[in-house]
């Protein structure tokens, strides 16, 4: 007669299955405290971690890409020559310039560490910190003066950008020509809404307006969303600055922070 | 060293590619190595959470649950005849 084996109460827990996986679960509870109880050191020991990481995603989309038509890419490689010497060019004028960068880029500039998508959170990490006179509640730009959010938590190296576009960060600003007071949604993924009433003469490809230094562009309506029963219409906004490719940015003190509604802690 | 691979790609996943992969790649592993989503999801956290952007160490809990549902399927299949 064939017996009923039950294995329950050996299988659940048993030690030779999850050897792997307590050493994961230690390392990660490590690197917890460490950031917990040492923030600042946390950064300056990842911000390299960070920097192989994006050379890496560089080289292989270059790898990835020469797998193309041989045409096309000997073509490309023609255009790719000329542009690198232009490039070349733009660069000597650039390193003449580069004494006086500082005083040309207003506002502290920041290098990006850590950003979406590879952070589930709308949020950027620079390597710039109160040492160098970042403080909360300052706007960030990105490499063309586009407004992308507010500086929420400030380390002695390191700041935390919260992204207009994070979820549950609600923002006034405008839209149109006609400059319509509307409150901007963070909807996550780098996307933001907004709700606005049917009867307002909105259109997609609209631009939508913030304060700063005079309006600031920060997107485009790229979709109008709502049933023709409802009086009102969710436009759906896509930053005009690319959050997944930022790789620097400028913090100036323009009092934004008070258009934005963003918690301050720590980082 | 199948399980260490794992583990290993899933910690460099977090910090090198776009969140859902690692989600895809954290969830392959969860039935080789439970406690790995849980572990990951700490990782994760550790490095992005904002709590102005989330009110919920949302990796974290997934993750969890996650290394719930993975321990709960791996009891099963071995006390079935499936796993003998």
């Amino acid at each position: 007669m064939k017996r009923t084996y039950l294995a329950k109460h050996k299988t659940f827990f048993s030690p030779g299955n999850f050897s792997w996986g307590v050493c994961a679960l230690a390392f990660s509870i490590l690197i917890f405290v460490l950031r917990f109880f040492a923030p600042n050191l946390f950064w300056k020991a990842f911000t390299p971690v960070f920097r192989a990481s994006d050379s890496f995603a560089v080289k292989s989309h270059s790898f990835v890409s020469s797998f193309g038509n041989a045409e096309m890419l000997s073509a490309k490689n023609e255009q790719l020559t000329e542009e690198n010497v232009a490039l070349a060019n733009e660069n000597q004028m650039l390193l003449q310039k580069e004494g006086s960068v500082s005083e040309d880029t207003p506002g502290i500039s920041a290098d990006v560490v850590a950003r979406p998508p590879e952070s589930p959170y709308d949020s950027l990490v620079l390597a710039a910190g109160s040492d160098i006179g970042v403080t909360l509640g300052m706007e960030a730009f990105d490499e063309n003066g586009v407004p992308i959010g507010i500086v929420s938590s400030v380390l002695a190296d390191f700041s935390r950008v919260t992204l207009f576009s994070a979820p549950g960060t609600t923002t006034n600003g405008w839209i149109g020509n006609a400059n319509i007071p509307i409150t901007i949604f963070g909807a996550g993924g780098g996307a933001m809404n907004a709700a606005m009433s049917r009867s307002a003469d909105i259109a997609v490809g609209d631009t939508i307006f913030v304060s700063g230094p005079g309006e600031l562009p920060i997107g485009r309506i790229v979709r109008i969303d709502g049933s023709a029963s409802s009086p009102s219409v969710t436009l759906r906004i896509m930053p005009d600055a690319n959050l997944f490719s930022t790789v620097w940015v400028s913090l100036r003190d323009t009092g934004a922070s008070s258009f934005v509604s963003a918690t301050t802690t720590q980082l | 060293m199948m399980r260490g691979t794992l583990t290993f790609l899933a910690f460099i996943s977090v910090i090198l590619f776009p969140w859902p992969l690692t989600a895809v790649l954290v969830l392959v592993s969860s039935l080789s190595v439970p406690l790995l989503p849980f572990a990951i999801g700490i990782f994760a956290d550790t490095i992005y959470y904002a709590p102005q952007t989330a009110t919920l160490p949302l990796a974290t809990i997934l993750g969890a649950l996650t290394t719930f549902v993975a321990f709960f399927v791996r009891s099963r299949l071995r006390a079935s005849s499936i796993g003998e």
